[in-house]
């Protein structure tokens, strides 16, 4: 009985169709311009000629992405279409398992210990160094290095400070955490596979991939929907989560805008002004790392010490942020 | 696409993929011909379940590269179902052909004369006359080979990223070296290899690109090579105070991923020679195809070349300068 069933398949879906999908999941995401090399050589093949990969046209590739999630839904796969939240905001196809946590989705490269490093890990992300007046959530390597061990029980002063941890830390008592040798290169390969990005300041921030990937357990996971303060914010424009962009400059509002939705948004508004409390807009308070690097401390500590090495940068990154914290009154220049 | 639109679709998808199990039960079968009567469309809907978990499962594990074991199979897949392996398995195949280009290939059991002296008496005791089977699986393409290229890697391989490259090339020509030693490898020897590639110490991690982690210990990745099959070492304790009896062969999954023709295309590629240079050609006919045969004399080869130069009967002085060229030319492929 093993022969009649027959896996079901877009019409006219074929090798090349199948290349694309495999070189999709090879990469986990797809710009449009790595999708044109992509496709310039599966044609190329299938075509027995070279072709150019700017010949590649944004219609073909919407067709491909088209056929290949067809032929994966049902298998509980899905692409989904993001966008970087910095710079000039390129889209990213995404290739998805549609039941997605970190657990399944990196547990079968990673060892426990790295598992339970990396919730440490993202709890900072999202939680310590995620405040109201400091929505940084991105760590630098200082501050992902703080985690490598669960907290004590014991006040140690660095870590020591319990971190809405749902019993995660507690249940696993034997759990030793990493060295900070092993953390470097956790991160260094959590950055290689896509999961999480470096910035150029030497942030690190969860990846467009994971924003998507882990989209509705980030939510689950760090939102009280009973409270009105929450964790995980979304932009007020394209209604992604938002991890690097604009806020509203009063501390307890929690509308949220990517400076790469802004122009479109703003031109469809009357006025600049927060549409949750109508407070004006100065697009000079920031989330994400330039929660940081905006602040006077940051800077002034850059340039002190301009044309050091990084490890210096590091080192005042992480003063700065002390500062910032420490005069959290006072705020940014305006 | 706004999330709440996309959480939509997701939604709407798995109903979908519901009803479309349900409409393929009840959909007549086009190529079957007889057994459609025992297809109840209960039993259907479950058996594409299951297609549907072995998929995901094979997928899974295949990105990680540890093989696909069957019983994780039997346990992550069919649960108490297990009676069911051949046609879910059938099932789950067909659909990675159609839709992936994909298929799950037997590794290669363990060599016999890898076991243990313990492993050997027990197979010697059971004595069953089936061929030795690994019931692992991993993926491969089953796409036409023209479809092998960096920028389409195929299955098992995390995409043609600098470190994944890095990675590739150095277990794949480590996989060379063994396989045209005779498939077995000293570890001195391999280190003297791994010397000349000015890789004893370090290698390039899968992130060259990170100032934190450039490199990883050689001793690591060859780990990790050891771990996803790639290679496999043994251990052999000859007693008290011996040492030197570790050797390197090639593992389940280097077998199949770097067959015998990825290694020819190997050495064409360091040798700069196109599939026209007969000479070489020849040589690797006899290193590669009649590799079984010569599993004697592989243990006195020294080194590739001079086994290919055996082959040939003139063991030439020029030996020394040709390794180092093959040296600098997998630095150069590395880069």
């Amino acid at each position: 009985m093993e022969e009649e069933w027959e896996p079901p398949l877009p019409a006219g879906y074929n090798e090349t169709n199948r290349a694309f999908l495999q070189a999709f999941i090879a990469r986990g995401t797809l710009t449009f311009r790595e999708a044109q090399t992509v496709l310039a050589e599966i044609k190329s093949i299938s075509m027995e000629e070279q072709v150019d990969p700017a010949s590649i046209e944004m219609e073909e590739f919407s067709e491909y992405i088209k056929m290949a999630r067809e032929a994966v839904e049902a298998l509980d796969f899905d692409i989904r279409l993001t966008r970087r939240q910095a710079g000039a905001g390129e889209r990213v196809w995404v290739f998805i398992n549609a039941h997605s946590d970190p657990p399944t989705q990196m547990a079968t490269t990673h060892t426990a210990e790295e598992m339970a490093y990396i919730k440490r890990l993202l709890d900072s992300m999202f939680e310590e160094y995620n405040t109201q007046r400091m929505e940084v959530m991105a760590v630098d390597e200082g501050q992902a290095l703080k985690v490598s061990r669960p907290p004590r029980s014991r006040e140690s002063g660095v870590n020591g400070r319990p971190n809405g941890e749902n019993g995660e830390g507690a249940a696993t008592p034997a759990d030793r955490g990493l060295k900070h040798s092993e953390v470097l290169s956790l991160l260094s390969s959590l950055v290689a596979e896509g999961w999480l990005e470096k910035s150029r300041r030497e942030f690190y921030s969860l990846s467009p991939r994971s924003l998507v990937e882990l989209w509705s357990w980030l939510v689950e996971t760090y939102n009280d929907p009973e409270d009105d303060w929450q964790n995980i914010k979304f932009c007020e424009a394209c209604k992604e989560i938002i991890t690097y962009g604009q806020r509203c400059s009063v501390v307890e509002c929690v509308a949220r805008l990517h400076d790469i939705c802004q122009d479109g948004y703003w031109r469809t508004r009357r006025d600049k002004k927060c549409p949750k409390c109508e407070t004006a807009w100065d697009g000079k308070h920031f989330v994400g790392e330039r929660a940081v690097t905006s602040r006077a401390g940051f800077q002034r500590g850059r340039g002190r010490k301009s044309g050091g090495g990084r490890r210096s940068d590091l080192a005042d990154a992480i003063a700065a942020q002390q500062a910032a914290a420490e005069d959290d009154g006072e705020d940014m220049e305006d | 696409m706004p999330p709440a639109q996309q959480r939509r679709r997701r939604q709407a998808a798995q109903e979908e993929s519901d009803e479309d199990v349900r409409q393929r039960s009840a959909s007549p079968e086009n190529s079957g011909s007889d057994g459609d009567e025992r297809m109840g469309g209960i039993e259907t809907d479950e058996t594409s379940q299951w297609i549907k978990k072995l998929v995901r499962y094979a997928l899974a594990c295949d990105f990680a590269r540890t093989p696909i074991r069957r019983d994780g199979i039997k346990e992550k897949v069919l649960g108490r179902h297990g009676r069911e392996f051949k046609k879910v398995f059938a099932g789950a195949q067909k659909q990675l052909r159609a839709t992936f280009g994909m298929e799950m290939v037997e590794l290669p059991a363990k060599d016999r004369n890898l076991l243990t002296a313990d492993q050997k008496r027990k197979a010697a005791k059971s004595q069953s006359q089936k061929e030795p089977t690994s019931n692992s699986y991993m993926l491969v393409s089953v796409l036409p080979t023209e479809f092998r290229t960096p920028t389409l890697p195929g299955p098992s391989r995390v995409a043609s990223s600098e470190g994944e490259a890095a990675y590739t090339a150095l277990y794949s020509t480590i996989i060379a070296i063994i396989t045209l030693s005779g498939g077995e490898l000293s570890d001195p020897r391999l280190r003297r290899h791994l010397q000349r590639l000015n890789a004893t110490e370090n290698m390039p991690s899968m992130n060259p690109n990170d100032n934190n982690a450039p490199n990883e210990r050689a001793d690591a990745v060859l780990q990790r090579m050891q771990k996803q099959g790639y290679l496999h070492k043994n251990v052999e304790n000859k007693g008290l105070g011996d040492e030197d009896s570790t050797t390197w062969h090639v593992g389940p999954r280097g077998k199949v991923e770097v067959n015998h023709e990825a290694v020819a295309a190997i050495v064409r590629k360091v040798f700069d020679a196109g599939e026209g240079n007969e000479e070489l050609e020849k040589k690797l006919q006899v290193s590669l195809e009649i590799q079984e045969g010569k599993a004697a004399l592989a243990g006195v080869a020294e080194e590739e070349e001079a086994e290919r130069q055996e082959a040939n009967g003139q063991p030439g002085p020029s030996t020394r300068r040709r390794r180092r060229t093959r040296a600098d030319a997998e630095e150069d492929d590395e880069e």
